[in-house]
């Protein structure tokens, strides 16, 4: 009898931890699967993107550029490469950024080609505007995963909500931020940014999803930062997965001599 | 020289309009109309009467061309570039004028080599403003009369050859026509002319003497490269001349020449204390002087340079920079000297700091340059604020301030020669 009642007890003392195990590798698993779908598919890719960027008196600027994307082996590493079209004063340069896993910084080179200099940039704030945008380094190739600890908040509807909490409170801007997730492909369809005082100030959501050999891919995406009233709205087009980027693409060579063959818009 | 690079890059120019007619279409043409304007804030005697010593409207148009694949150049990957600045010079009471910046054709004629051929900017090595093994030609008229940062770098006529075996990278550069770096020459930026024994302007009458374009005289340039992980090294090795006139080719005519020189070098640039490190050091030998016996010509110098970057978040950026300069044979040098002959300090040490930060979206950029040369008691302060008003019209402000206490000094001697300056831009 003693006996059946410790069994019992340790019975649902292990199903609690298996249960609590559960749910923490579920939010583990949601934010990993959503950092592929949303960073990670295909061997590699290319993509046109065109940036609208509107501040809070209405003026708008446009980027336009080219991206090709390549992962690196299987720890999360990735190359990417950046070709700008517009607007004219920065036509023609071009960036490279070795993106690695963990808390290494990425390594980044900038192209001058009025100069014909190579320019290796200090890279280490990943939250700083992206050419001028309302993304954020981060947000266009971005944030590793295990920065974070991920807390499933919500599900149901077809979502999954995560809170998202820096494990370095003091290397970010943000206290914590929430992640809307589509539980059928794992796209990220909304993200707040949530301040040191816990109000939201920074909003990123997926405007259009479509798919694109077979992956579930945003293409169109607004940023909104509430406090100052800008944002910007990237549109993705031309979108191909698995074109087979060479590695070497995304070198000095390529800085200086732009592969045409990718970047044509 | 100019006619031949005039007419080359007409050449190409039409070569590749043709070629886009024959695709039936024009080439895209982008470029930039500016207006600048730089006003004296030092009393200057010496130069060219005026409150300017920049004032000049410029129009740059630039096109390029992908050749088609159909065509060998295509097979090839080739791409003709094109870029030119028409100016008109107040200054010069309005003396127009043609800047042909880049005319090139650019091919991979195997998978592992790329070939440029024609006028380009070349530039290479990791310092700041700074230059050990970039010995491409430079416009330091340019940087100090404060037109943009793309016309401190000369273009040179040449070819360039890059391989790209798995192991290594280099790149080989021949340029058969000698241009030496532009200098201040009394007209617009007064400067230290030892004829006229002390800071000179208009009426400095020094020549300065060119080698003539023959095949002995064709200038080389190696670079070879690669990276360990995100370490970059990299060594270099050149042969030709130096772009300064820097030694006498006769005292009594007043003639200045660029003598030979050779360059060894090797650079070094990681990331570190989670900013950007550089190291860099070349020995310049002077192969006309190797002893150092010779007053009229430069000795061998050595040089090295150690630099660090660093984002300190929020779009703010800073940059040091430590450079060392060692004349060699420096006994040898000041026992050949005449009493009264000016001359080279054994030892220079300069320091540079850069600071960076942009403000609404990244539109509007302050920044601070500073030279110091604890040795020569001399230094540069070059602040800027840039705005892009738009997408295409940007605005730049800024001074050139150079000081010291000394005349002869790299930047004492262009004491005079403060400026505010002003450049508005429209981009297309």
């Amino acid at each position: 009898m003693k006996i059946t009642v410790f069994s019992a007890v340790f019975f649902c003392l292990a199903l609690m931890t298996a249960q609590a195990r559960a749910g923490e590798m579920g939010a583990d698993e949601i934010a990993s699967r959503a950092s592929r779908v949303s960073y990670y598919q295909g061997a590699d890719g290319r993509s046109e993107v065109t940036m609208v960027i509107t501040d809070s008196q209405g003026r708008q600027r446009q980027r336009s550029m080219t991206i090709l994307r390549k992962n690196v082996g299987e720890g999360g590493e990735q190359k990417y490469y950046v070709y700008f079209h517009k607007p004219a004063d920065v036509k023609g340069m071009s960036y490279i950024v070795w993106k690695h896993a963990g808390n290494k910084d990425d390594d980044r080179w900038l192209y001058l080609p009025a100069l014909d200099l190579v320019k290796r940039i200090a890279s280490s704030d990943k939250r700083s505007s992206f050419a001028g945008s309302t993304f954020l380094y981060e947000d266009i190739s971005g944030r590793s995963i295990e920065l974070d600890t991920h807390e499933l908040v919500k599900s149901g509807d077809g979502y999954y909500e995560l809170k998202n909490t820096p494990r370095d409170a003091a290397s970010v801007e943000f206290s914590y931020y929430t992640v809307t997730i589509d539980a059928a492909n794992f796209v990220p369809r909304r993200a707040e940014y949530y301040d040191k005082e816990g109000k939201p100030y920074r909003i990123i959501e997926a405007l259009e999803v479509g798919e694109i050999q077979g992956f579930a891919t945003i293409t169109k995406m607004k940023a909104v930062d509430l406090n100052s009233g800008g944002s910007t709205v990237a549109e993705f087009s031309n979108i191909s997965y698995n074109v087979g980027l060479g590695e070497d693409i995304f070198t000095e060579r390529y800085l200086r001599k732009p592969p045409i063959q990718w970047l044509k818009e | 020289m100019r006619l031949f690079a005039i007419c080359a890059g007409t050449a190409l120019s039409m070569a590749v309009c043709c070629a886009r007619l024959y695709a039936s279409a024009m080439p895209e043409i982008h470029g930039f109309i500016e207006h600048a304007g730089a006003v004296k804030t030092s009393d200057n005697e010496l130069v060219k009467h005026g409150s300017f010593n920049l004032l000049e409207q410029r129009l740059q148009l630039k096109a390029s061309h992908a050749f088609p694949v159909e065509s060998i150049l295509g097979t090839w990957q080739s791409v003709a570039r094109f870029k030119g600045d028409f100016t008109v010079d107040e200054h010069y009471a309005g003396k127009t004028g043609f800047d042909l910046r880049e005319a090139n054709l650019s091919m991979s004629p195997a998978s592992f080599v790329d070939v440029k051929l024609g006028r380009q900017v070349l530039t290479w090595g990791t310092g700041d403003y700074i230059f050990i093994n970039d010995v491409f030609p430079k416009d330091y008229e340019s940087f100090y009369i404060g037109r943009d940062d793309e016309y401190l770098k000369k273009p040179s006529d040449a070819v360039r050859l890059s391989v790209y075996p798995p192991f290594l990278n280099a790149d080989f550069v021949a340029i058969p026509f000698f241009e030496p770096n532009a200098l201040p020459q009394g007209d617009r930026l007064s400067f230290f002319d030892s004829f006229q024994g002390g800071i000179a302007g208009r009426e400095s009458d020094r020549h300065l003497i060119e080698q003539p374009g023959q095949g002995h005289n064709i200038e080389y340039a190696v670079r070879l490269y690669r990276n360990f992980k995100s370490t970059e090294i990299a060594f270099y090795a050149f042969r030709g001349f130096d772009k300064m006139p820097r030694s006498y080719k006769s005292e009594s005519s007043r003639q200045l020449y660029y003598q030979r020189q050779n360059v060894f070098g090797a650079s070094l640039r990681s990331p570190v204390f989670s900013g950007i490190g550089n190291l860099e050091m070349g020995y310049v030998h002077s192969p006309e002087d190797s002893a150092g016996t010779n007053r009229l010509v430069e000795n061998s110098i050595f040089k090295a340079l150690a630099g660090y970057e660093k984002d300190l978040g929020n779009d703010l950026k800073i940059g040091v920079q430590y450079y060392y300069e060692q004349r060699l044979n420096y006994a040898d040098y000041m026992q050949a000297l005449l009493s009264r002959d000016f001359f080279w300090d054994e030892y220079r040490h300069l320091l540079t700091q850069r600071i960076t930060k942009l403000y609404m979206n990244q539109t509007v950029m302050v920044s601070l340059f500073n030279f110091y040369s604890p040795s020569d008691h001399d230094g540069y302060a070059r602040p800027s604020i840039s705005y892009a008003i738009t997408d295409r019209w940007k605005i730049t402000a800024g001074a050139n301030i150079p000081w010291g206490s000394h005349e002869t000094t790299d930047f004492g001697q262009m004491k005079k020669n403060k400026n505010i300056f002003l450049r508005l831009r429209y981009s297309f």
